[in-house]
């Protein structure tokens, strides 16, 4: 009773905290998947298909091959995506330290997939590359992903409903 | 914030005790308010829609699966009789990017093509299907397509070469070395 009168007293004002509490959650589970997600992939314009038959790659054990372009801004390559340097910049293979290679770092790269393939036998690459960059910068790696044993490759590109 | 709700129910003197010093502190100060959280709220939301904004989830990312040829150039032996490779050579254009050349059969007489979705038609219609009622394909679905690439080549043709051939129903289709 005495609670009413009090509350009567004071100014009304909304209890807030369970809300503040929502909300913090949401940003803090919102940071984090950002950036485990970034860690995995690296900025760039993926081919643009025509008809795309892309599909979502189903449950399977994957590593991300990423082949990076030469620095870029997203503004500048608006209208002409493909007027662009075709050298990859670096390629970086899985997450985590020790991830990043030279393009042409070939040993380097197959020994890497040869030591995921060693632990995770079912493994499929998926191999994400700038739609600008050369034939010519793909086929070696694309060769290492062989020579280490996978025979799987799945070619990263935009989906159909884009 | 949420303990003081939980230690409300058990130790009954302490948290009425607690709470009415709370209330008195508050009303002597009342004139000063309760702490503003407002902004913190404007705040905290602010951060809220950023992330939720910036978190993509590379949701419009797809696959196409390849099966990577075997490294030996040697052929098994077999007994059937080799079949002929569907060749798709694709070559740049020195002049604007987003333009390739396609062509498709021997490099004496090649038949060029303006476009991947015009490729992957013609592709389509050389693809023996049984329950079309021309049946005028040529080639079995798992008859090997090679795609030919220079190599300045730009990837997202290549892709699309690939992706015509799977348009077109193929299941054997592999990259050739890239040849100058």
């Amino acid at each position: 009773m005495s609670k009413v009168i009090q509350r009567g007293a004071v100014a009304p004002s909304m209890n807030i905290t369970p809300l503040i509490d929502v909300v913090f959650l949401l940003i803090i589970f919102f940071m984090l998947v950002n950036n485990i997600v970034s860690e995995e992939t690296v900025d760039m314009i993926l081919p643009e298909l025509e008809q795309p038959q892309t599909r979502e790659l189903g449950d399977v054990d994957r590593v991300v091959i990423n082949v990076a372009p030469e620095p870029f801004t997203r503004k500048g390559r608006e209208s002409f995506p493909l007027t662009h340097t075709g050298t990859a910049s670096y390629v970086k293979v899985g997450t985590g330290s020790g991830s990043r290679y030279e393009a042409n770092d070939l040993p380097g790269i197959i020994a890497k997939l040869e030591a995921i393939k060693a632990q995770r036998p079912e493994i499929e690459v998926m191999l994400r590359a700038d739609g600008a960059i050369y034939y010519d910068q793909m086929q070696p790696i694309m060769d290492a992903v062989r020579a280490a044993g996978i025979e799987t490759v799945n070619l990263v590109a935009y989906m159909p409903d884009r | 914030m949420a303990q003081t709700h939980a230690a409300q129910p058990e130790p009954a003197d302490q948290a009425t005790v607690h709470h009415h010093s709370a209330r008195q502190r508050r009303r002597k100060s009342a004139k000063v308010g309760e702490l503003n959280l407002t902004s913190m709220i404007d705040v905290i939301f602010q951060l809220l829609i950023f992330f939720v904004v910036t978190a993509n989830f590379m949701v419009d990312e797809g696959v196409l699966s390849a099966k990577l040829p075997q490294g030996t150039g040697t052929p098994t032996a077999s007994t059937e009789l080799p079949r002929e490779k569907i060749v798709i050579r694709l070559a740049a254009d020195p002049s604007d990017d987003a333009l390739v050349s396609i062509e498709r059969g021997a490099p004496d007489r090649p038949i060029r093509y303006t476009g991947f979705g015009e490729l992957a038609a013609d592709l389509d219609r050389l693809r023996f299907d049984p329950e079309s009622p021309s049946a005028e394909g040529i080639y079995d679905a798992d008859n090997p397509v090679l795609i030919e690439p220079t190599g300045s080549v730009r990837w997202q043709h290549v892709v699309n070469a690939f992706n015509a051939a799977v348009t077109a129903k193929y299941t054997n289709v592999s990259f050739a070395p890239a040849k100058r």
